[in-house]
């Protein structure tokens, strides 16, 4: 049964146990035939990327564990020569750390950086699922037995793409096999205040508007604030309705990045 | 066994100090090295019936810890702390420092080592104890063990010199403040008690009433995704991401989008460091102004709110705490102020903490401490849904009120067997751990003093007492003995510190130490200790939140280098004085203190113990923790020494010792009857005559009665809370003439990839993006968050390295330009490891160690707290290959960019 990564994206909280664990299984320990032992520093067979959305007061933090995605038609099983670049039964894909040797087009067949470059050993080396722990019994690897949220999941690949995981990064090409759930897209958000009266507007209807048509609807929170989350990236108009004030429209521009439209002010009618 | 390991040891993986452990693991061990730290299972020796996991049942839906625990990153990383290049390899002497001749105190920090055998530096420590305790008497002899660092049980460590001190007739203790709840001690105990922490004690069933009943979580200066790493894990996490899947708003309130704002807050309010109680009093002018908060519940429950209404409507001094008044001082906008209070007079709202932050560890803190105790007085506190609820330390001091997750039947702490010095005992003579550099640099004939022994624990009537140094009839301190040498990064003014250190009434400075980090680097001896990964032990894993259990650690690897441990260092030294027996004896508990004290030899001569006899004594130690009963312990002259007889030991009645050793762990289960226990302070809610206070009046007293007569003219802590501006001591607000030339307020947190000052050379740390900023000179540097405003007024960029730095020095930081800190603040985690390229006063630091340029002075005037956060600097580019150029010696100190300073750049002789 072919196994995979689900990785929940809104689950994760950047805390790197991921990532560390990875390397306490792997630098300097020779998991052959799996993996020949990692540098201690400089590569990354899993790496939690962080971006930092919106700006103050309005900020959220998107943490994404990226590692090897063990695609389905993985273009490293193609640019291995001599059987360097196998899969196993469970889906898992290895670089096999002896015919490996010398082998640069595996790392640079890769579209999503996940394959490193070992110049002592002149090998490429990338996550192995810890192939090594699965043979001896684990029933997961290290990454996963970490996570203290459940972020990363191992689990059955239907089961994955059933729970309407994501291959991320998919291409005409390629097909990443591991899953991600709730990868985020833009948000547009702000707040509705009076500034003559000095007070939030709360329950004032906010609607986002794309090229005049309305794309979503909501109200300002008690704190006067509103949140559009999960917008497709584009030029937005925000609408401020509220009764006994001047409606007002304000530009998002969330083409490049989240958008925090500040504070907006709406004067009595 | 398998392929990918020859064996396994449970190991707790804490840094919390003091024999209290936490974060239990496994450490799976090949050809004779580490293979991986990983989780424990909890079921693995025992069947779910046996260990009962709780789960709190909410709104449909259910929580339950597990199984497994959740360990930090920091223990997944450990592996590189114990093979760290930075480890001491064996005994050094400062090699300017010559005990028959010139010592040298002035080179301290700078000066190198040199390799000696253990048995010359166990005979030159001997010699000086003598020497010393012969010219000054055994209060010159100051031991120093605070709470950072390993936490071990017959490992020692945190004061592990404080026995043997004991024996040989005492010794000056730096007293271990309330460092992480500065606050709620100065300032929330004399509001409502709550004795010995100050913030709400009575947590028993919190978590399930903010599940069932809260609409909202105010995480108030509260990062539950970095502060409970170290002493207990990421159960914290899960709980917060279920929270919103009920459906309760997470508000944060802080200057920084810290760790737990970045993935919860569904509302960040950024407030400017150490202004909160502004904050606060407006939110209870809006209240009072608009009828919004439970009057009766005031009448009832509580004393001197009529002083309070007084002053927060500016009847005291004609200035009402307006919205618009605390908008100029804290930076929130008046408008998000009064929605603040209207949201939480209308909602059941509690309050979430985990210690840190400036919020509690700046000037003036017991102010903002005890506001919030007013605040939520206001709003009927212990009323369901409506508490104070801690994120960490549960179930802190073994103390059954203080588990917020549901209780465990039973439970114990090996103290018993703790060789490392208890918290409340060793007071004859001490001084506060805030005032250590004071004390040293005092002038000849003048005295300190300070009201409270200043020690995390004790109760609040402890701080009306006052205390002074030196006591009379006492010699002042000339040898200063340390098994955690960390000060200058972790507390109230480092700079100041390594000047103390440099002072010439400093005889002797001996350090043991498992890391040539920080202070280490001003001893005049360094003693090489083992890592507990080293050692063989018995720990509690507690205050996780999953079950607590008992454990015994097997040693996992040989020590590193000629290593040992804390206890095994002390044992050399007494073995060379002759009063080895006795110390064994006092550790085991076979003999008293006082017993011991009567049978010193006349005079000091070597004898040692055999190997099997102290293999044996440390065996026997382990049955003594498991079993309790250390006389020396009931016996202690702390006040908290009874509280810690009755909670240790008791294993027996669970299973015998040797199955304990064979099986490995206990775990304690859940009680059957913990749905019984009264939430929070529903009772006192329901019946304040009843189930009053541990308040003079029994009631939350808006008006401290305890503080009014006592301090019956105290500005800095009046008995009504208020905004306190500035003080003598203290001129840390933007607004203040010293915010002319200092114009940010410093943020430093509690660190997200340390503990404290742990874990600094943690190489797959390190190269985190977030945890250091690479150089143009390839150094890592500390990351400096600043927001893009002031780094554009500042033309400062991503990578450019600055100086952030006020009358009291330089630290260097990697500037992070970023929306995670507000406008007029910089951020920069505090506890990094200090490389000074200069020195004391006015110094330069590499390292980023902040504390290094921290306010001296205490909290306020009369409360001898840490300041520590929420401090004025100013920040500017430097050129670090100019600065190379100026200091071409320390900035080319042996250094590995992914491990830092190494311990070779210090060892100038290796034989």
């Amino acid at each position: 049964m072919a196994k995979t990564f689900l990785i929940d994206i809104a689950r994760c909280n950047g805390c790197r146990s991921c990532q560390v664990a990875c390397k306490d299984e792997h630098c300097g320990a020779d998991w052959a035939p799996y993996a020949a032992p990692q540098p201690d520093t400089g590569q990354f067979w899993i790496e939690v990327d962080e971006q930092v959305r919106g700006s103050v007061p309005k900020v959220k933090m998107a943490y994404t564990p990226h590692s090897c995605r063990h695609c389905a038609d993985a273009p490293c099983l193609e640019a291995g020569r001599d059987g360097a670049v196998y899969r196993r039964d469970d889906g898992l894909v290895i670089i096999d750390p002896e015919r490996a040797r010398g082998q640069r087009a595996i790392v640079e067949a890769c579209p999503f950086g996940a394959v490193f470059w070992n110049e002592a050993l002149a090998l490429p080396q990338k996550c192995t699922g810890c192939a090594h722990l699965l043979e001896d019994g684990w029933s997961e690897p290290r990454c996963v037995d970490a996570c203290p949220t459940g972020a990363l999941r191992w689990i059955d690949e239907e089961d994955a793409i059933a729970a309407g995981g994501e291959a991320l990064g998919a291409t005409d090409s390629c097909t990443p096999r591991t899953r991600y759930l709730n990868v985020p897209k833009r948000f547009v958000a702000g707040e509705a205040y009076d500034r003559e009266a000095d007070e939030e507007l709360i329950g004032c209807t906010v609607t986002l508007l794309s090229d005049g048509t309305e794309v979503a609807k909501t109200t300002t929170d008690d704190f006067g604030d509103f949140w559009f989350h999960d917008v497709e990236p584009g030029l937005y108009r925000v609408r401020f309705e509220y009764p006994n004030y001047l409606p007002r429209e304000v530009e998002a521009d969330v083409r490049t990045e989240d958008r925090n439209i500040g504070g907006v002010a709406l004067a009595s009618a | 066994m398998g392929t990918t390991k020859d064996r396994s040891v449970y190991k707790t993986l804490g840094w919390c100090g003091f024999g209290a452990g936490t974060n239990a693991g496994i450490v799976d061990v090949k050809e004779g090295k580490i293979a991986r730290i990983r989780p424990m299972r909890i079921d693995e020796k025992y069947s779910v019936d046996d260990i009962k996991p709780w789960t709190i049942h909410a709104r449909g839906s259910s929580f339950t810890p597990g199984l497994k625990t959740t360990l930090p990153p920091l223990a997944y990383g450990y592996k590189q702390r114990v093979y760290s290049p930075n480890r001491v390899p064996y005994p050094l002497k400062r090699v300017d420092w010559d005990p028959q001749g010139e010592r040298h105190p002035e080179t301290r920090g700078i000066s190198g080592y040199e390799r000696i055998s253990w048995d010359e530096a166990a005979q030159i420590c001997a010699d000086e104890i003598a020497r010393v305790i012969d010219t000054y008497g055994c209060s010159a002899v100051f031991c120093q063990g605070d709470g950072h660092g390993e936490t071990k049980i017959i490992g020692g460590g945190h004061g592990c010199n404080t026995r043997l001190m004991d024996v040989l007739g005492g010794y000056t203790c730096q007293a271990r403040q309330p460092d992480s709840w500065e606050g709620w001690y100065w300032g929330a105990k004399h509001v409502w008690g709550m004795d010995p922490v100050g913030k709400q004690t009575l947590q028993n069933n919190v978590l399930r009433d903010v599940s069932q009943n809260s609409d909202a979580v105010l995480f108030w200066g509260c990062d539950p995704e970095t502060t409970p790493w170290g002493w207990g894990g990421q159960i914290a996490s899960q709980i917060c991401y279920w929270w919103t899947d009920l459906g309760i708003k997470s508000i944060y309130v802080c200057p920084d989008l810290n760790y737990g704002a970045a993935v919860h807050a569904d509302t960040w309010i950024p407030v400017l460091p150490n202004t909160d109680a502004a904050l606060q009093l407006a939110i209870a002018y809006v209240w009072m102004t608009e009828g919004l908060y439970d009057r009766s519940y005031i009448d009832t429950h509580a004393v001197g709110f009529d002083w309070f209404e007084y002053y927060v409507l500016g009847r005291e001094d004609g200035v009402p705490k307006t919205p618009k008044w605390a908008e100029e001082k804290c930076g929130v906008p008046s408008r998000r102020i009064k929605a603040l209070a209207r949201y939480w007079a209308q909602h059941n709202v509690s309050i979430a903490h985990c210690n840190g932050g400036g919020y509690i560890r700046s000037c003036f803190s017991h102010e903002p401490g005890r506001l919030e105790v007013c605040l939520l007085a206001m709003q009927a506190v212990g009323a369901p849904g409506r508490n104070q609820i801690s994120m960490i330390e549960w179930g802190l001091y073994g103390q059954q009120n203080l588990l917020t997750c549901p209780r465990p039947a039973g439970g114990t702490y090996f103290g018993a067997a703790f060789t490392g010095h208890l918290p409340g005992t060793g007071l004859r003579w001490s001084i506060p751990q805030t005032m250590v550099p004071d004390a040293i640099l005092l002038p000849e004939g003048e005295e300190l003093t300070w009201y409270g022994h200043v020690i995390a624990g004790l109760p609040r009537i402890d701080q009306f007492g006052q205390h002074r140094y030196p006591e009379p009839g006492a010699s002042r301190i000339h040898m200063f003995w340390t098994d955690t040498p960390c000060w200058s990064t972790c507390w109230n003014g480092g700079n100041r510190m390594q000047d103390a250190l440099r002072d010439p009434s400093i005889e002797f400075m001996l350090v043991q130490h498992p890391w040539m980090e920080n202070d280490t680097l001003f001893a005049d001896i360094i003693l090489p200790v083992s890592t507990k990964l080293e050692q063989t032990d018995i720990a509690t894993c507690t205050m996780c939140g999953h079950n607590d259990l008992a454990i015994h650690e097997e040693q996992a690897v040989d020590p590193v280098g000629e290593a040992r441990t804390d206890a095994e260092c002390v044992l050399a030294i007494a073995e060379k004085l002759g009063v080895a027996e006795l110390l064994v004896g006092t550790w085991l508990g076979s003999m008293s203190v006082d017993e011991a004290r009567a049978q010193l030899p006349e005079q000091f001569a070597a004898h040692t113990l055999t190997d099997e006899e102290k293999v044996a004594a440390f065996e026997e130690l382990k049955r003594v923790g498991f079993m309790g009963g250390n006389p020396n312990l009931a016996k202690g002259d702390g006040p908290r020494s009874k509280q810690l007889s009755a909670m240790k030991g008791g294993m027996s009645q669970y299973l015998p010792f040797e199955k304990f050793v064979e099986v490995g762990y206990y775990p304690f289960p859940t009680a059957d009857d913990w749905e019984d226990d009264p939430a929070g302070l529903i009772q006192f809610h329901d019946d304040p005559e009843g189930h009053p206070l541990d308040t003079p009046t029994g009631k939350i007293e808006f008006y401290a009665t305890g503080i009014a007569e006592h301090w019956p003219g105290d500005e800095e802590r009046p008995p009504v809370p208020h905004w306190i501006e500035e003080s003598e001591a203290h001129h840390e607000r933007l607004t203040c003439d010293r915010g002319k030339d200092y114009p940010f307020l410093v943020v430093s947190n509690h660190p997200r990839w340390r503990v404290h000052a742990e874990h600094d050379d943690i190489a797959w740390l390190r190269e985190l993006n977030a945890c250091k900023v690479i150089g143009p000179d390839g150094y890592r540097y500390e990351p400096v968050w600043v927001n893009p405003v002031d780094a554009r007024a500042r033309n400062l960029h991503d990578g450019d390295i600055v100086r952030i730095f006020n009358e009291r020095g330089n630290v260097l930081g990697g500037v992070v330009v970023t929306e995670r800190i507000m406008p007029h603040c910089i951020s920069q985690d505090h506890g990094a490891r200090v490389d000074s390229i200069v020195t004391g006063t006015g110094g330069l630091d590499r390292g980023g160690a902040n504390n290094l340029i921290c306010p001296g002075a205490t909290t306020s005037k009369n409360a001898p707290g840490e300041v520590t956060n929420g401090f004025l600097a100013n920040i500017e580019k430097v050129d670090v290959q100019a600065l190379a150029a100026q200091y071409p010696e320390e900035f080319n100190r042996d250094y590995d960019p992914a491990v830092g300073l190494i311990a070779s750049a210090r060892i100038v002789k290796e034989a």
